[in-house]
């Protein structure tokens, strides 16, 4: 039942993203994760795609240990900007450190030079895992801005962005909108 | 039809974008910013950059030994120690000229000022470099002993180095989290350009930033970028964020 669930939600994204420039996940918190274990299913088959993960909710180090395997593989660079902040030094040759969850611009940076050099043609994908988790170093005028930011040079290097908002954390109405198309995952839909 | 005007490419794609290109030829540039702004980080990447294009640059240190100053640039990719073998890229110890010229008094006379000049411009023309830096103008500044002075050894020194159509930067110390381009408040009136390096807190992380304040004979832009400083790619600039601009100013 579990593999179907996020099969479905895979597939759903995977729809809407080829049809959107951007999209716009809300997810009750106890789901998150399922939401997470769909990315990681995507962006390991698509092989031919890249993808930029950027994550404020959980370290790398989690995230490796609980992907495995989806952690290691050449299409998709990560972007921590949660480890340093809660004080964990330790590194991965697989991941770029952002300081603090604060550094909004750098993050912006990282992220365009992650796309730097690759080839035109080539899909790209950004996931922000996850505006709520943002929302709680920042104040929300200021994501509102780095989010219109990064949409707008998404859209002119054709890149597409998946974010994420976990509902209870944050008012999440306003942030959500910037997408082209949103998509609410409830309990209903995947229990 | 306008007439091109000639560029100095820092080799920092974002920042020459800002200025029409680049820095007009044998401009003297101000880099003013507090300690760890990233003065000198972008110092020497204009060097380096300007050194791979076949223009041999010199960079004076007052404020750092040579030693501790060629180990921190170790650790960043334009940074290519051949450049410094073959002699494009010269890296001086101003204190130790100054020594060898019997001016290591606390304070410069004229004279003193005077022969400093011209053995600067001396060894300007012998390298014939095309990019100069001075690190620090404020160092060099508390020897001289009037704000005449001041006036008198920048005004020569970057009118004898646009004459050779050398490009200088000279970096200025300011105080943190203050809107000032200088320490003597002369320096900025005599240079052709500004570049203001500052830090912005956010939520107590500081933030560097960089504004081109003027910038004689360009049309530049006035936007406050975020500068981050990178071992791959030295120093990278992004617009500011602007909604943080409140809230610093509600801070202040």
């Amino acid at each position: 039942m579990v593999d179907a669930v996020i099969e479905g939600i895979r597939e759903r994204i995977a729809a809407a993203i080829q049809v959107n420039q951007s999209v716009g996940i809300q997810v009750p918190e106890n789901r998150h994760g399922d939401l997470q274990e769909a990315i990681f299913d995507s962006m390991c088959r698509n092989t031919h795609t890249t993808w930029t993960y950027v994550t404020v909710s959980k370290t790398f180090d989690y995230l490796s240990k609980t992907f495995k395997e989806g952690t290691k593989q050449s299409n998709i660079k990560f972007i921590d900007c949660i480890s340093r902040a809660a004080g964990i030094s330790e590194g991965s040759p697989n991941c770029i450190y952002v300081e603090s969850p604060v550094m909004l611009e750098k993050m912006i940076l990282e992220i365009l030079n992650n796309f730097k050099g690759m080839k035109r043609d080539l899909d790209k994908f950004i996931v922000i895992d996850s505006l709520s988790a943002l929302m709680i170093y920042n104040d929300p005028e200021i994501i509102r801005e780095f989010m219109s930011v990064v949409m707008n040079r998404s859209r002119s290097e054709n890149i597409h962005v998946v974010s994420i908002l976990v509902e209870e954390e944050m008012d999440s109405s306003k942030l959500i909108q910037l997408n082209d198309k949103i998509i609410v995952l409830r309990d209903s839909f995947i229990d | 039809m306008p007439v091109k005007k000639e560029v100095c490419s820092t080799g920092i794609e974002e920042l020459d974008m800002k200025m029409s290109g680049g820095i007009p030829l044998g401009s003297t540039v101000l880099i003013t910013g507090c300690s760890g702004s990233g003065k000198t980080t972008l110092c020497m990447q204009y060097l380096f950059n300007g050194a791979r294009k076949g223009e041999r640059g010199v960079f004076f240190t007052i404020t750092e030994p040579l030693f501790k100053l060629t180990k921190n640039l170790e650790g960043f990719a334009f940074y290519d120690k051949k450049l410094i073998e073959s002699g494009m890229v010269n890296i001086i110890d101003l204190r130790i000229i100054s020594e060898r010229l019997g001016l290591d008094t606390e304070k410069y006379t004229v004279e003193d000022a005077g022969a400093l000049l011209d053995i600067l411009k001396d060894i300007a023309d012998e390298l014939d470099v095309k990019r100069l830096v001075m690190d620090s103008i404020t160092a060099l500044c508390y020897r001289l002993q009037t704000r005449e002075m001041i006036r008198d050894f920048i005004f020569k020194l970057g009118t004898s180095l646009a004459v050779m159509k050398c490009t200088t930067m000279l970096t200025s110390e300011v105080p943190p989290q203050t809107f000032k381009f200088s320490q003597y408040e002369i320096e900025e009136f005599i240079s052709d350009g500004i570049l203001f390096l500052g830090d912005m807190d956010r939520k107590g992380d500081l933030i560097r930033t960089l504004q081109v304040i003027k910038m004689r004979g360009t049309d530049h832009s006035r936007t406050k970028f975020a500068l981050n400083i990178s071992a791959q790619r030295g120093i990278e600039l992004i617009p500011l964020l602007k909604s943080t601009e409140f809230e610093s100013f509600l801070k202040r």
